[in-house]
C-alpha cells in the first residue's frame, strides 16, 4: 500500500505541480498584483516549465506499462506525448495572451490560471484508462474553458461565446454520461482494458451499439465535427482570440487523446460498427468545414471553419487505426498546433477593428507595409494548407498514407480535393497581403506585441523544421503510438 | 431484455403519476374562476411587480456558489471520515491535496471580497 | 566533393539566393537584387554547363545519383539522379532564367525583391522537379512552384491579373493533389508487394500493376488517370487548357517565358518520365484518346491563335498547339517520334520564350499588344524586326531551324503507327505557317499607319543580349541537332525499349 502510494503520486506529479502553480497564479492574481501581466504571466510560464520537469522525473522513476490508482491512470508513452503537446500549447498561450490582455484591461491572474487549471484537465484526460477518470478530466477541462470563453465580459461577443459552448458543451456531455453508462451497463465495467475483455464474448445488443454511438457522438462533438461542428464558428469568433487559438489546438488534441484511446483501446471489438459512424462524418467534416470557410470574411470565423476542417483530416488517422494511423494522428496534432497558433497569433497581432471584428480586407496591402509579418503569416497558411515544404504538408502526408494503406482511398479522395478547395480561402489572404496594395489608412497595422511576437516565432521555427525534416518528430510519435492496445497488421 | 421490464413499468408509473393526480384535482374540484386568484401569491401583498423584471442582488447568486462549495466539501468529509482507518496514509495525503485545492478558492474568494456583503 | 552533390548544389543554388533576397536585403534595394539574381541564376547556368560535362551520354540509367535517407519510416528519401532526358530540360531551364532577368531587368519595377525571389525559388522548384528520383521528392518540388508563380502572376500580372492567378493555381493544385493520391497508393502498393513502404522511382518500375477490368476495376488506368491528368493540366492538353490564355496574357514577360518555356515543360516530362514507365498497358490502352487530343489541340490551338487580335494571346493558343506536337510524339512511342518530342520541348521553350519576351519589348514602349494598333515597324525597329521574324520561322519549323527538327522527327517517327493523325497533324503545321507569317505581315510589313509608331526605339543592347543566347540555339539545333539528340538518345531508347 505504502509503495503503491509513492508511486501513484509520483506518476501524478506533472499534474500536481501545475494544480499548484494554477492556483499560486490564481492568489498572485487578486488584490493588488491583479494588474501584473508580466509578472502573472511570467509565473504561469514557470509553472509549466515546472510540469515539464516534472513530466521528466514522473516517467523515468515510473514504472513502464504500470497502472496508477487502481487502474484508472496510466503514464504511457502515449499520454506523454499528449501531455508534452499540452505543455507546449499552455506555454504558448500565456505568450500569446499578455500583450492582448493588457491591451484590452482585463485580469492576468484567474484567466492564466484557468488555461492551467484547462491544461490539468487534458492531462488527466491523456492518462486516464478508464472512462471515469478521463471523464473528470474532461469536465475540468470543459468547465476552464466554458469560463475563458466568456472571459472578456465587456464584450457581447464574448458572452455568446460562452453561454452557447456552456450550453452545447453540457449537452454533449450529457450525451456522452449517457452513452457511457449504457456501456457500463452492457460491459459491467468502464476500465478501458476490462471493457475490451468484455467485448470479446459480449453480444452486439442495440444497447451497447447505441451506448457505442453516443460516445462516438460526444467524442466528435469535442473534436468539433460535422454535424456535431454549429457550436465552433460562433465560439471561436466570439472568445478572446488567445483563447480561440487555445480552444482550436488544446481541447482539440485532447479530445482526440481520449477518441483514439477509448475507440482503438477499449472499444476496437466495435470496429465494423463504428467506422461508418466516424467515416461518414470525417467526409462531412472535410467537405462542409472547407466549403463554409470559402465564404467567411471574419478571419476568425474562417479559422474556426477550417479547424473544422483539419478534425477531419485527423479523423482519417483514427478510421486507419493501425500503427501508422495512431502516429499520423499525433504527428497531425503536432502540426496542426504550432501551425494553428502562429496563425492566430497573426491576427491576435493585426487586431485593429475593435473586437473579433477582422476581415479579410483589413489584411490588404500588408506584404507592402510590413513584409517580415506578411511573409510569416503566409509561412503559417500555407502550413494549414499543407504546401510544402511546411509542417502542414508533412502531416497531411502521414494522415493520407496511413488512410490509403488502411484502404479509404474514397475518403483521401475527398480529402485531397478539400485540400485544394481549402487552398483557396488560405490564398484569399495571402492574395490580400500582396496582390491588393490597401488603401491609405486601411488595413491593419502590426501592433507592438513583443510576447505575441515571440510566441509566434517558436512556432515559426516549428513549421520550418518539421516541415524540412520532420523524421524525428514523426519517429516520436511512431514511439508512441504502438501503446493504446492497438492490434499491429 | 426481460430485466429492463421492471425499469419500464418504474417508468411509466411515474409519469402517469403527476398526470393522473392533475386529472383527479381537474375531476373533482369546483370550478369558479376569480381574477385575485389568478394573481401570484405575495404574502396578501398586491404584486409590486412583473416577475420577470424583479432584480435580486448578484450577491445572492454568489453565496449560493459558495454555499455549494463548501457543502460539497463537507459531503467529501464524512465518508472520508468513517473510513478513515482503511484508506490509511493514502486517504489522508489525498484529503490533504483536496482540501489544499479548497483553501486556495477560499483565500481566493475571500480577497476578490466574495464574502463582503457591502 | 562536389560530384558527390552537385546536383543538390545545382537545385538548392537559386532557391537559397532567393531566400536571401528576399529576407536579408533592404527593402528598397532594388538593384541589389536584380544583381544577385543574374548571379544567382548564371552560377546554376555554369552548374548546369558542369553536370553536362560530367555526363555520360551512352549511360542510360540516372547519373551524378545523390541518395539521403529522408523519413526512413515510410520509404521517402531525398534522392536525385540526371539521366539525358532530365539534362537537356535542366539546360534549358538554366538557360532561360538569366535571360528572363535580363529581359525583364526595367520592366519590373514594383517589388523587384518579390519578384527575384519568386523567380529564384521557382527554378529550384522546377530543377528539383526534373531531377527527383523519388515521386515523393518530386510531389514537394512539383508543389514548390506553385506559391511562386501564384505570385508572379499575381503580383507582377495585367489588369485580370488576381482571376488569372487564382484560376492558375486551382487547374494545377486539383490535378496535382490527385497525383498525391496516386503517388500514395503507388507506396501502399509497394508495401503490400514487396512489405516495405518505398516512393523511389526505381522500386516502382518493379511494381506489378494490375490492370483489372474496366475503368473503375482497373488500378492501373486509375493510377494513369490520377497522373495523366495532373501531367495534362500543366501541359495543357485539349480541353484543359483554358487556364493558359489567361495565365499567359496576364503574367508578366518573365512569368510568360518561364511558364510557356520551362512549367508546360513538366506536364510533358511528367507523362513521359512516369505514365509510360509506370503504367506501360495503360498507356497503351490511352494512346488512341490522346492521339485524338492531341490532333485536336494542334488544329484548335492553330485556328483560335488564328483568330486572335492580341500578339501575346496568339503566341499563347500556338503553344497549345504546338504541345500538340509533343503529346503526339509522346504516345506515338517511336524512338524518332519521342526523341523529336523531347527536342521540341526545347524547341518550343526557345522559340516561344523569345516570342514572349519580344511581345514584351513591344509592350514595354507601347502598352498594348493589340495587333491592329502596330503595322509597318520593320522600318522603324529592324533588328527587332529580324528577331521577331526569326522567332518565328522557327516556331513554324523552317529548315535550318530548331523547330523544323522537332516537328520532323516527330511526324516521321509516327506516320508508320498513325499514318492519319500525322496527316490532321500537318495540317497544323500549314495552319501555323499561315497565323505567324500573317501576324508578321500585319505588325511589321504593312503601311505604318499609327504616327506613335514612328518614333519607337529599336532593340537595346540588353534586349538584345536577352535574345541573342535563343538565338544562337535555335540555329545551332536547326544546323546541329544531334549535339543535343546524342545526349537523350540512350535514356530515350531505354525508355521506348524498358
Amino acid at each position: 500500500m505504502n509503495m503503491d502510494l509513492r508511486a501513484d503520486l509520483l506518476a501524478l506529479l506533472p499534474e500536481l505541480t501545475l494544480t499548484a502553480g494554477a492556483l499560486v497564479v490564481l492568489l498572485a492574481g487578486v488584490g493588488g498584483g491583479g494588474r501584473r501581466h508580466g509578472g502573472l504571466a511570467v509565473t504561469a510560464l514557470a509553472s509549466v516549465g515546472l510540469t515539464a520537469i516534472a513530466l521528466k522525473i514522473a516517467v523515468d522513476v515510473s514504472e513502464a506499462g504500470r497502472l496508477f490508482f487502481s487502474g484508472m491512470f496510466v503514464l504511457d508513452p502515449f499520454a506523454v506525448f499528449f501531455k508534452v503537446l499540452f505543455l507546449l500549447t499552455a506555454a504558448l498561450a500565456p505568450l500569446l495572451s499578455r500583450d492582448y490582455l493588457e491591451r484590452h484591461d482585463y485580469r492576468p491572474g484567474e484567466y492564466h490560471s484557468l488555461v492551467l487549471f484547462a491544461t490539468v484537465g487534458m492531462m488527466v484526460m491523456a492518462s486516464g484508462t478508464n472512462l471515469a477518470s478521463i471523464y473528470v478530466g474532461l469536465e475540468l477541462m470543459a468547465l476552464s474553458t466554458y469560463v475563458l470563453a466568456g472571459y472578456f465580459r465587456r464584450e457581447v461577443k464574448s458572452h455568446e461565446a460562452a453561454s452557447k459552448y456552456f450550453v452545447l458543451g453540457a449537452l454533449s456531455s450529457g450525451v456522452l454520461v449517457y452513452g457511457l453508462s449504457l456501456l457500463f451497463g452492457e460491459l459491467g465495467s468502464l476500465d478501458l482494458a476490462a471493457m475490451a475483455a468484455a467485448l470479446g464474448g459480449a453480444e452486439r445488443t442495440p444497447t451497447l451499439l447505441t451506448g457505442m454511438a453516443l460516445l462516438a457522438c460526444g467524442f466528435l462533438f469535442k473534436v468539433a465535427a460535422v454535424p456535431f461542428h454549429m457550436w465552433t464558428p460562433d465560439v471561436y469568433e466570439g472568445a478572446p482570440t488567445p483563447i480561440t487559438a487555445f480552444l482550436s489546438v488544446g481541447p482539440k488534441a485532447a479530445a482526440f487523446a481520449i477518441f483514439l484511446r477509448v475507440f482503438l483501446g477499449g472499444l476496437e471489438g466495435l470496429t465494423p460498427y463504428w467506422v461508418w459512424l466516424v467515416g461518414g462524418s470525417a467526409a462531412l467534416t472535410m467537405i462542409w468545414g472547407n466549403l463554409a470557410a470559402l465564404t467567411q470574411d471574419n478571419v476568425k470565423r474562417m479559422l474556426a471553419y477550417s479547424s473544422i476542417a483539419h478534425a477531419g483530416y485527423a479523423l482519417l488517422g483514427l478510421l486507419a487505426g493501425s500503427e501508422l494511423g495512431v502516429q499520423s494522428v499525433l504527428f497531425y496534432m503536432l502540426v496542426y498546433l504550432v501551425s494553428n497558433l502562429g496563425a492566430f497569433g497573426f491576427v491576435i497581432l493585426l487586431e485593429s477593428r475593435g473586437y473579433a471584428g477582422e476581415t479579410v480586407a483589413d489584411y490588404a496591402g500588408l506584404a507592402r507595409r510590413q513584409p517580415l509579418a506578411a511573409f510569416g503569416m503566409l509561412v503559417f497558411l500555407l502550413s494549414l494548407g499543407g504546401i510544402p515544404p511546411t509542417a502542414g504538408f508533412m502531416g497531411k502526408l502521414y494522415v493520407f498514407a496511413a488512410a490509403v494503406n488502411a484502404g479509404f482511398v474514397w475518403l483521401v479522395v475527398v480529402a485531397v480535393v478539400m485540400s485544394a478547395v481549402s487552398l483557396y480561402y488560405y490564398l484569399r489572404i495571402a492574395m490580400q497581403m500582396y496582390l491588393r496594395e490597401g488603401q491609405e489608412g486601411e488595413g491593419a497595422e502590426v501592433l507592438a506585441a513583443p510576447w505575441t511576437a515571440r510566441a509566434i516565432g517558436v512556432c515559426g521555427v516549428f513549421v520550418g523544421i518539421i516541415g524540412v525534416y520532420p523524421a524525428p518528430f514523426a519517429a516520436a510519435a511512431r514511439t508512441t503510438a504502438a501503446l493504446i492496445g492497438v492490434t499491429l497488421p | 431484455m426481460a430485466e429492463y421490464i421492471p425499469i419500464l413499468v418504474f417508468t411509466a408509473v411515474a409519469f402517469s403519476f403527476p398526470i393522473i393526480t392533475i386529472l383527479i384535482s381537474k375531476a373533482i374540484r369546483a370550478g369558479r374562476f376569480d381574477p385575485v386568484k389568478a394573481e401570484p401569491y405575495e404574502c396578501g401583498i398586491v404584486p409590486a411587480s412583473e416577475a420577470f423584471d424583479t432584480r435580486f442582488s448578484i450577491r445572492y447568486y454568489l453565496i449560493a456558489v459558495l454555499f455549494v462549495v463548501f457543502d460539497v466539501e463537507t459531503v467529501f468529509l464524512y465518508p472520508w471520515a468513517v473510513m478513515f482507518k482503511k484508506l490509511e496514509l493514502f486517504g489522508f495525503i489525498e484529503m490533504l491535496v483536496f482540501l489544499g485545492i479548497l483553501v486556495a478558492a477560499y483565500i481566493y474568494a475571500w480577497r476578490r471580497g466574495a464574502l463582503k456583503w457591502v | 566533393m562536389l560530384h558527390d552533390t552537385l546536383l543538390s548544389t545545382l537545385i538548392l543554388t537559386p532557391g537559397a539566393v532567393g531566400l536571401v533576397v528576399l529576407l536579408l536585403l533592404p527593402r528598397q534595394a532594388d538593384s541589389a537584387a536584380r544583381w544577385l539574381g543574374l548571379l544567382a541564376s548564371l552560377a546554376t547556368l555554369a552548374l548546369a554547363a558542369l553536370a553536362w560535362s560530367r555526363f555520360d551520354p551512352a549511360n542510360p540509367g540516372f547519373q551524378l545519383v545523390e541518395q539521403r535517407p529522408w523519413l526512413p519510416q515510410v520509404g521517402i528519401s531525398y534522392s536525385l539522379g540526371m539521366d539525358g532526358i532530365a539534362l537537356v530540360l535542366v539546360l534549358l531551364t538554366a538557360l532561360l532564367q538569366p535571360l528572363v532577368f535580363i529581359s525583364s531587368w526595367i520592366s519590373i519595377s514594383q517589388h523587384v525583391k518579390g519578384f527575384i525571389a519568386s523567380m529564384l525559388l521557382l527554378e529550384t522548384g522546377v530543377l528539383g522537379a526534373f531531377l527527383a528520383t523519388d515521386l515523393f521528392l518530386f510531389y514537394v518540388f512539383w508543389e514548390l512552384m506553385l506559391i511562386p508563380m501564384y505570385f508572379i502572376i499575381g503580383v507582377w500580372g495585367g489588369e485580370r491579373r488576381i482571376y488569372a492567378a487564382v484560376k492558375f493555381v486551382l487547374f494545377t493544385l486539383a490535378g496535382s493533389l490527385l497525383m498525391l493520391v496516386g503517388i500514395l497508393y503507388l507506396a501502399y502498393l509497394h508495401h503490400a508487394q514487396f512489405g516495405v513502404w518505398s516512393f523511389a522511382y526505381g522500386d516502382m518500375l518493379r511494381l506489378n500493376i494490375p490492370m483489372g477490368a474496366g475503368f473503375w476495376g482497373s488500378p492501373q488506368l486509375l493510377l494513369f488517370a490520377a497522373f495523366a491528368l495532373a501531367f495534362a493540366i500543366k501541359v495543357p492538353v485539349w480541353p484543359l487548357h483554358t487556364w493558359l490564355p489567361d495565365a499567359h496574357v496576364e503574367a508578366p514577360t518573365g512569368g510568360s517565358i518561364i511558364l510557356a518555356g520551362i512549367l508546360l515543360k513538366l506536364g510533358t516530362f511528367g507523362l513521359m518520365r512516369y505514365n509510360r514507365p509506370l503504367f506501360p498497358e495503360a498507356w497503351e490502352a490511352a494512346t488512341p484518346l490522346f492521339m485524338v487530343l492531341a490532333v485536336v489541340a494542334i488544329i484548335y490551338g492553330a485556328l483560335v491563335a488564328w483568330a486572335q487580335k492580341d500578339i501575346k494571346k496568339l503566341v499563347a493558343y500556338s503553344s497549345v498547339s504546338h504541345m500538340g506536337f509533343i503529346i503526339l510524339g509522346l504516345f506515338a512511342g517511336t524512338v524518332a517520334s519521342t526523341q523529336g518530342a523531347l527536342i521540341q520541348m526545347i524547341n518550343h521553350g526557345l522559340s516561344t520564350g523569345a516570342l514572349f519576351m519580344l511581345v514584351g519589348v513591344i509592350y514595354d514602349r507601347r502598352h498594348t499588344r493589340l495587333i491592329e494598333d502596330f503595322g509597318g515597324l520593320a522600318k522603324v525597329m529592324p533588328l527587332y524586326t529580324f528577331a521577331f521574324l526569326l522567332a518565328t520561322l522557327s516556331s513554324i519549323g523552317l529548315p535550318g531551324l530548331n523547330g523544323f527538327v522537332g516537328e520532323f522527327l516527330i511526324l516521321t517517327g509516327a506516320f508508320a503507327e498513325h499514318p492519319l493523325a500525322v496527316a490532321l497533324a500537318a495540317t497544323g503545321i500549314v495552319l501555323g505557317a499561315i497565323y505567324m507569317l500573317s501576324l508578321v505581315q500585319r505588325v511589321f510589313w504593312n503601311a505604318l499607319v499609327h504616327e506613335e509608331n514612328r518614333n519607337l526605339t529599336d532593340l537595346t543592347w540588353r534586349e538584345a543580349l536577352a535574345f541573342a543566347p535563343l538565338a544562337l540555339f535555335m540555329v545551332w539545333i536547326g544546323v546541329q541537332p544531334g549535339t543535343f539528340l546524342r545526349l537523350s538518345e540512350a535514356a530515350v531508347r531505354h525508355l521506348i525499349g524498358g
